[in-house]
């Protein structure tokens, strides 16, 4: 397949009712379910690997575990850098059709860039395509 | 990340708080909320209604005409400044 040119776009139309469309988060966060193993930020390459996020977690339920920017706010507030209460509202006021099935969350900071393109991103592609079914995904950093 | 999933066939939109960094990456649909720091990308903890107006502003750039490789800065004064 053709390599994509650094100054190619990749663009999928979003074709339907955002009031039907239901929506998953994805963030370089570092936010996982506080009885998930946390990130390892011991490994000074940066963690690769990824949490899934049910759509029945509740904001209580997250923590932040990253050592690329000061959390503090994120500790407080989860949804400073994963919006899951402002998402189930929007749901409920019928701005979007609902939450994905699932959301994720890994640790964006990496030394390992070439192992993050080549095995991180698709396997959180494929979890947001085969599992999450969401029809459209908003990224967050941190 | 985002363009892996983009190239599933699943629109994306992208909150970044780094807009210089992220427009090099060639997002297909990214807004900036001005003024927001790393670690603040919805806003700051307990602005519920900021965090749902971000959000819905994000969501926007999926209905609205499309600037790709764009980062789309909004103004929200309710951030307020540095402390």
């Amino acid at each position: 397949m053709t390599q994509l040119s650094r100054k190619c776009v990749p663009f999928t139309p979003f074709d339907r009712e955002l009031g039907r469309a239901t929506v998953a988060i994805v963030t370089a966060a570092g936010v996982h379910r506080k009885d998930q193993p946390p990130f390892n930020i011991a490994d000074e390459l940066g963690d690769l690997t990824f949490r899934v996020i049910e759509a029945d977690a509740q904001a209580g339920d997250l923590m932040v575990t990253h050592h690329h920017y000061d959390h503090a706010d994120a500790d407080r507030d989860i949804n400073v850098v994963f919006p899951i209460d402002a998402l189930r509202q929007l749901a409920a006021e019928g701005v979007i059709g609902g939450e994905a099935r699932e959301h994720v969350g890994y640790m964006g900071y990496t030394m390992q860039l070439k192992r993050m393109y080549d095995e991180t991103a698709p396997r959180i592609a494929d979890e947001v395509d085969k599992r999450s079914r969401a029809d459209a995904v908003i990224l967050t950093g941190g | 990340m985002q363009r892996e999933i983009e190239m599933r066939g699943i629109p994306t939109v992208l909150i970044t708080v780094s807009p210089e960094v992220s427009k090099q990456m060639r997002p297909p649909r990214a807004m900036y909320p001005r003024g927001f720091k790393i670690g603040n990308s919805l806003g700051r903890p307990g602005m519920a209604d900021l965090h749902k107006q971000v959000l819905r502003d994000a969501l926007s750039l999926l209905t609205g005409p499309p600037h790709p490789g764009e980062v789309i800065e909004f103004d929200y004064p309710e951030y307020g400044a540095e402390e």
